[in-house]
């Protein structure tokens, strides 16, 4: 699947060369497939074109968006004005310097932005979470799946599971499954010992996953075709799949809470313009509160809770119930770690 | 040294409505060389295959020797065979081709090279035991592929137009070594052919084929000089064709000759055709005690050495032609001579018309 | 005409040669000594880690067995196919090219469907009340193994076809009427000259299971990762210099397997050439 994706990358890249000579006032913008692209283009797209005169060109780039950024870089010739940048791609892209910086000057000169929401090369777009998943149906009678230590407990809850295939936030998973308080998570994964006894903790894992997920539609597909009983996959799949009536239940204990942005690829060519789409995009709860309706992905837009309901609100990976049971993903964390923990963990799944 | 009479004893063969060999009957004796020779179609290659085992009579039997084959598969029926491609097996050297026989007899060691090395220079290829087919000329793979049907001594050796890929002086050539071998190893052989020549020089007996049935079979001499029919006539050589009337007294005349022949045994006007061969014509004096002699102009020269070919138009209108080998004192003539040809009656042979 | 003047009528093959094989091959070399400087580290933490060494032994080990087993199922279909009557052979060669029209992914998904613990093979045992589990057969090495066969079979089967029908039947007649059985006659003379294309066919099916990506990806565990498995998630990590090492190290892996294969046969049919069999 993912060498359909870098196909339909490169298939792309090449389509987007030609017109983009030809429209000066169009704004590109890369982002992914599937429903964040059809919410984008009825609600966003529209309110930007609206609000500032401009063209817009959206690129569902959802496969490896940062092998596509670096090439373009190399070859001289960015296409994409602004971009989605997803939680465990913003590390990368800080650190090879993919992105350029935001202005906040130019893009909330009145400071309306919680803090929380601005990172130095982009703001949080989206909120959600990497969660543990149960069919319902699969659990032994009477027994519910409750945390990670229940996933990794095979003889209570036997059946085959499936993780990613990426060592950001399992190994988080795997800590908590051997009783690390979540406050104390990047301590421990932070040194040499800790480290030994995450992996020594998917060793016990290891023989009960056939399979390790490489995108989130596979996760949900596992799970939908009953080739895992248990899985880590993103909140907002699970919606999906309890539609098509997979009776699928999300534990939040123990899920990964990540912000993913909206960022400006370095060389862009329309950079100022950029910041116009990056405030339609992240500042306007009316625009907000329709995207959330689709996708319980939501961002800091100042008022947005407002807008909803009590139940819907108790959907979001934000709500305050959800938010105290899981641990912040930290990006910063995994920038700095990434290359050695990767290498580790590429290398212990060969083994 | 082994040798084997074989016969076919009414032996049919169909593909489904086709008739390739009808009825066909044939004994040949121990040691005999005898060819079957036809055009292509005439049903000479599917009495061969009959005989080797690549294929089964629809009727009648096939016998070698004391027993009959036509139960058996090809490698039971022991007999040597060489083909119109030699096929040689591309991938074993010459010694192991000729090997090939004796090892699937269970001959091994001393034995099996002693042969093997005999075979080859039998074939006077002593030397090439080590090449492969691939490094051998045309007339060296025929010999490869001789030596190599013959090595187990098989009482029946079957040779399928084996000089047709030779050209003509190569073919000769193995003619004669082929007569050599034979003479040398003594066991039957069928040899089949559509090349006449090849026919008379090589056998003991022609069976000349014709739409699945032998219309004659004889030593080449009297396939030559007796044959049975128009079909057979024109086959073998070259020969003039006349009609004939019936004349005056029980005499025949020849049409387009105008000339008065003593009645001809067993011939009547209507089916018999008098078959004259052309080195029997020649020219005559006047009348000539014996000869049948008639006028005739010369209309084409052709020169070919030792002999001279001409053609004519008899005064009554009837081409012909004739030979002249060049005895002491004969002249050369030219076109457009009026000359007076004649032939011996002894030396026409009635036969029988087709059927058109 | 001089040779010297008809010598740019090669420019076009080489230009060719030198775009699409050698330029591309100079470079993946390159790019996997120079990050940016001159390093042999990642050939270093090729050799040096055994997890490497044994994904390089096992796609060797899978492409192998993959090619012998398309042989040993290959080989008697062609040999069917060509005993058939010859409109018959038309028919069989097209419904065997048929399923080559179809691209791997869609095979492999279909195996996908056969497999999974929700697939025919498993509802069929549920059926048949041959398990009461369903077996996992997808993510594992057996799902690998039989979709590869699977999708490289008919080029084996195409080339033994093309190889035996080279053959001139009167051969076989000859060695018949010479005195071989049947089965001698197809050991001595029949196997030894279709071996020459059958060991083509092989080294093809070998060759092209070496680079295979999508069915290992889709149908194995992590344990039936490939090189170019590999090389694609070296790929995806951005890691283009380990990912080019590796894109050298499976290059001379499949040359070099492909000379041994060469020379391997070489020697198999000189023993069967002198009558082995």
């Amino acid at each position: 699947m993912t060498y359909y994706r870098m196909a339909l990358g490169a298939a792309t890249v090449l389509a987007l060369a030609i017109p983009a000579k030809a429209q000066d006032k169009t704004l590109t913008i890369a982002g992914s497939g599937g429903v964040v692209k059809e919410i984008t283009e009825k609600v966003f797209l529209p309110a930007y074109e609206e609000a500032t005169g401009w063209k817009t060109n959206f690129v569902a780039a959802e496969s490896n968006i940062m092998l596509e950024v670096r090439t373009m870089l190399a070859s001289g010739k960015m296409l994409y004005d602004a971009m989605e940048v997803s939680a465990s791609n913003y590390p990368i892209g800080v650190k090879d310097g993919l992105l350029a910086k935001i202005d906040y000057d130019l893009l909330d000169p009145n400071g309306e932005l919680p803090e929380k929401a601005k990172k130095e090369f982009g703001v949080v777009a989206a909120a959600y979470s990497t969660v543990l998943v149960q069919r319902l149906d699969k659990n032994p009678e009477g027994r519910k799946i409750e945390s990670w230590a229940d996933f990794w407990d095979v003889e209570t809850f036997p059946g085959p599971r499936s993780l990613n295939r990426q060592p950001q936030y399992t190994l988080e998973f795997a800590l908590l499954a051997d009783g690390v308080a979540t406050d104390d998570l990047y301590d421990v994964l932070g040194t040499e010992e800790g480290l030994d006894r995450a992996f020594a903790k998917l060793d016990e894992i290891k023989d009960h996953i056939p399979v390790w997920w490489t995108s989130g539609a596979q996760s949900v597909q596992l799970l939908s075709d009953g080739e895992v009983f248990y899985s880590s996959t993103y909140n907002g799949r699970v919606t999906k799949l309890q539609e098509s009536g997979i009776p699928a239940e999300i534990v939040w204990n123990g899920g990964a809470l990540h912000t993913s942005y909206v960022g400006i690829p370095k060389t862009a060519p329309n950079y100022e313009a950029a910041h116009d789409w990056i405030r339609i995009r992240t500042m306007r709860p009316d625009l907000e509160i329709e995207y959330v309706k689709q996708l319980p992905y939501p961002n800091f837009a100042p008022g947005l809770f407002d807008q909803m309901s009590e139940d819907m609100a108790r959907n979001m990976p934000t709500y305050p119930e959800n938010a105290e049971v899981q641990f912040v993903a930290n990006d910063e964390f995994w920038a700095a770690n990434i290359d050695h923990i990767r290498e580790r963990f590429d290398e212990w799944l060969l083994e | 040294m082994s040798v084997a009479d074989l016969s076919f004893n009414q032996v049919t063969k169909r593909f489904g409505k086709v008739v390739a060999l009808d009825k066909f009957d044939l004994d040949v004796a121990p040691g005999e060389f005898v060819t079957f020779l036809g055009p292509s179609g005439s049903g000479k290659t599917t009495a061969l295959n009959i005989l080797a085992g690549f294929a089964a009579a629809t009727e009648g039997d096939v016998r070698i020797g004391d027993r009959s084959v036509v139960n058996l598969p090809p490698e039971k029926r022991n007999v040597g065979m060489v083909f119109q491609s030699y096929s040689l097996f591309p991938h074993l050297t010459v010694f192991e081709n000729v090997a090939f026989p004796l090892r699937l007899r269970g001959t091994r060691g001393a034995a099996l090279t002693a042969r093997v090395i005999a075979a080859l220079e039998m074939v006077h290829l002593g030397d090439y035991a080590a090449r492969m087919p691939s490094e051998l000329s045309g007339g060296q793979r025929q010999r490869v592929a001789f030596a190599r049907a013959v090595i187990f001594d098989p009482p029946v050796l079957l040779m399928d137009e084996p000089l047709s890929a030779l050209d003509l002086k190569l073919r000769e050539q193995m003619q004669l070594e082929i007569k050599r071998f034979h003479a040398q190893i003594g066991c039957t052989i069928i040899f089949v052919t559509h090349d006449q020549g090849e026919a008379l020089t090589l056998s003991d007996r022609v069976a000349v084929m014709r739409d699945g049935q032998i219309a004659q079979v004889g030593s080449p001499q009297e396939i030559y000089d007796r044959p049975n029919s128009q079909y057979v006539a024109e086959f073998i050589g070259r020969t003039n064709l006349f009609r004939l009337n019936a004349g005056q007294g029980g005499t025949w005349t020849i049409d387009g000759l105008g000339v008065t022949m003593p009645p001809v045994r067993g011939a009547n006007a209507t089916n018999t055709l008098l078959s004259v061969r052309p080195e029997k014509i020649r020219p005559v004096d006047s009348d000539e005690a014996g000869q049948v002699s008639f006028d005739a102009r010369l209309t084409q020269v052709i020169f070919q050495g030792d002999h001279v070919q001409y053609e004519a138009v008899s005064s009554g209108g009837s081409p012909l032609y004739f030979q002249d080998y060049r005895g002491p004192g004969t002249h050369l003539m030219k076109r457009g001579e009026q000359i007076r040809l004649g032939f011996d009656p002894g030396d026409a042979v009635p036969v029988a018309r087709d059927v058109a | 005409m001089k040779f010297r003047q008809i010598l740019w009528l090669f420019l076009p093959a080489t230009l060719l040669l030198v775009a699409f094989i050698a330029a591309p091959s100079f470079d993946l070399f390159r790019a996997s000594v120079f990050d940016p400087d001159f390093t042999t580290e990642h050939f270093e933490r090729l050799i040096n880690r055994s997890v490497y060494l044994d994904v390089m032994w096992r796609t060797i080990r899978v492409s192998l067995t993959v090619a012998v087993l398309c042989t040993l199922i290959g080989y008697p279909v062609a040999f069917f196919i060509n005993l058939q009557p010859r409109r018959r052979q038309t028919l069989l060669l097209f419904l065997i090219l048929i399923p080559m029209w179809m691209s791997i992914l869609i095979r492999t998904y279909a195996w996908i469907v056969i497999l999974g613990r929700d697939g025919l093979v498993n509802q069929m045992l549920a059926m048949l009340g041959l398990a009461t589990e369903p077996m996992q057969m997808l993510y594992t090495s057996g799902a690998v193994l039989a979709a590869m066969v699977q999708i490289l079979l008919p080029i084996q089967i195409l080339t033994c076809y093309a190889a035996m029908t080279e053959i001139d039947f009167d051969l076989i007649r000859a060695a018949r009427v010479l005195g071989a059985r049947p089965r001698q006659a197809l050991a001595r003379v029949f196997l030894p000259l279709s071996l020459d294309g059958t060991l083509t066919g092989l080294v093809i099916v070998f060759m092209l299971s070496m680079g295979f990506f999508i069915t290992p990806a889709l149908l194995g565990g992590r344990q039936d990762t490939m090189i170019a498995n590999l090389i694609e998630f070296q790929v995806q990590r951005l890691n283009w210099s380990f990912a080019a090492a590796l894109g050298v190290v499976l290059l001379v892996l499949t040359v070099g397997m492909i000379v041994a294969l060469r020379g391997a046969g070489k020697l198999l049919a000189r023993r069967v050439l002198k009558g082995g069999l």
